[in-house]
């Protein structure tokens, strides 16, 4: 087995006495002092002149960050398994991520990344960590490198969900230089100062998706119902018509997050900067010629998908139906939601996943979506706890941790059987 | 999608695939063929599209030229410069 690469790039500095946290951050989110490389060969080795938003703030709360964690390429794989410096294992010889990987190990409190298709929530859920996708637009993105810009938000992992937490009261805020940046006002209701914040008082389990998950991941959002009904929460089903629209969120996203990547991608053709081919006669060879050498089959598979759904012929059924989908799908996890509820679904359809099995379907990060893509797609906060993930409305990040809690600490990997 | 329509679309994104990796991507193509069946399948008629998730307005900086980098700072990076500019095979 190679050795697992966690970090791609560690920081020089020396952590100030008396620091607030650890943290790490993925290799989606610039810094000037840190190789940053989206975990492509595209842009290894890549400095940025300026830093992300969220490093800024990181740094002035005077939280040390350890290095650039590893991922896959841009992000849209299935855990971390494309990236240019190599999947990572678990000593079981599972795939998992880096970011998970260093949580296991306690070389850090946290892990700050960007969610552009549920890789790291998916790790935490096999891992048994505490993972946020917070509302879109109250965590800046500004500095983070672009992929799928309507639906990726930054990112929290940690061992708890006080940490989770912690980090948040950091990130959340308003920032002129994002254009999808909320107001201070609505970004602030992820903070623990806020009081406000309604207990969810109701869990409603996917069972549509629930259904396509294999029988240990069931037990699991058993044992999690057991464990919350113990605890006064009311228990019920989604309605049959949401359940028909969780079905198909992840086609739709998939169209979205493809669309938007294949134009991102664009900018990175082997000239200003990043991976140059050699011996090239002509700029267009060198264009090609780079981006084929550098850019791996899933990237390369995404683009070409993303340009199919934007062409003309295609527009209207996929890329146009795609975005009326998502306001139905809003709609019907809001209405759901109402309430003081939250959803209950799975992060991801099995306890594990081996390297051969994503190897003979490179494409499977496209299906187990499936389950992440309902927030990808709506821009609501998911939180992943105990191994079981908890969708709610905007703004019930303080709501959801606090449930999350109760699952965390009620281990419901042992009380599956 | 046809081998051909595929290798109009890796031009039109400056890609190259192997004949391996254009079976793949042909093989993918055709599995979103239910898809997009199954997205039909949802009554879109009346709704709106939403391209942001939160109610959102452009916004605009005034239109003042500005150096935010220096020259030198942004040919660091280039795999070839010269004389202060990119360096690019012959265009012409």
């Amino acid at each position: 087995m190679s050795e697992n690469i966690l970090f791609i790039s560690e920081s020089s500095e020396e952590a100030a006495s008396g620091s607030q946290l650890t943290l790490g951050l993925d290799d989606l989110i610039l810094t000037k002092g840190m190789a940053t490389s989206a975990g492509s060969k595209m842009l290894a080795g890549f400095k940025s002149l300026f830093d992300a938003r969220v490093y800024e703030r990181l740094h002035e709360a005077g939280c040390a960050v350890a290095g650039k964690v590893n991922i896959g390429e841009f992000g849209i794989d299935l855990l971390g398994e494309t990236s240019h410096f190599g999947p990572v294992l678990t000593a079981e010889g599972q795939l998992t991520t880096a970011a998970s990987q260093l949580l296991a190990n306690g070389s850090v409190d946290a892990v700050v990344g960007l969610d552009v298709n549920g890789a790291q929530a998916r790790a935490a859920a096999l891992a048994g960590q505490v993972y946020l996708k917070p509302t879109y637009g109250c965590v800046s993105r500004f500095g983070t490198v672009a992929v799928a810009c309507s639906g990726e938000t930054v990112d929290v992992s940690a061992c708890s969900t006080e940490v989770v937490q912690q980090v948040l009261d950091t990130l959340a805020g308003h920032d002129d230089a994002d254009g999808t940046s909320l107001p201070e006002s609505e970004c602030a209701r992820l903070k623990s100062a806020n009081s406000e914040a309604a207990p969810i008082t109701q869990v409603k389990v996917a069972r549509g998706l629930l259904a396509t998950a294999d029988e240990a991941t069931q037990q699991l959002i058993e044992a999690a119902i057991a464990t919350l009904e113990a605890e006064g929460i009311a228990v019920s089903d989604t309605a049959p018509e949401t359940d028909k629209l969780l079905s198909v969120a992840n086609l739709a996203w998939n169209i979205l997050m493809c669309a938007e990547l294949c134009n991102n991608v664009n900018r990175f053709e082997g000239m200003k900067y990043g991976y140059h081919a050699e011996k090239c006669q002509s700029i267009d060879e060198l264009y090609t010629k780079s981006r084929t050498e550098a850019f791996g089959s899933l990237l390369k598979t995404a683009i070409l998908y993303g340009s199919e759904v934007l062409a003309t012929n295609n527009y209207d059924r996929c890329y146009d139906k795609a975005l009326r989908i998502r306001r139905l799908v809003l709609e019907a996890l809001t209405e759901e939601c109402a309430g003081g509820t939250a959803l209950l679904l799975p992060a991801c359809a099995k306890r594990a996943y081996s390297l051969a099995e994503v190897e003979a379907n490179p494409n499977l990060a496209f299906e187990e979506n499936r389950f992440t893509a309902p927030a990808a797609i709506t821009g609501l906060p998911a939180l992943v706890a105990g191994g079981v993930q908890l969708l709610g409305n905007a703004f019930s990040e303080t709501a959801l941790l606090r449930l999350g809690a109760v699952l965390s600490s009620a281990n419901l990997a042992g009380k599956e059987a | 999608m046809d081998r051909e329509t595929l290798v109009k679309l890796e031009q039109l994104n400056q890609l190259s695939l192997t004949s391996q990796e254009q079976d793949e991507v042909l093989a993918f193509f055709a599995a979103r063929e239910a898809d997009w069946e199954a997205l039909a399948a949802i009554d879109t008629e009346n709704i709106e599209r939403m391209v942001h998730v939160r109610p959102m307005t452009n916004v605009l900086r005034e239109d003042v030229a500005s150096q935010p980098f220096d020259r030198e700072d942004l040919l660091v990076q280039a795999p070839e410069s010269m004389d202060g500019y990119w360096q690019v095979p012959q265009v012409l």
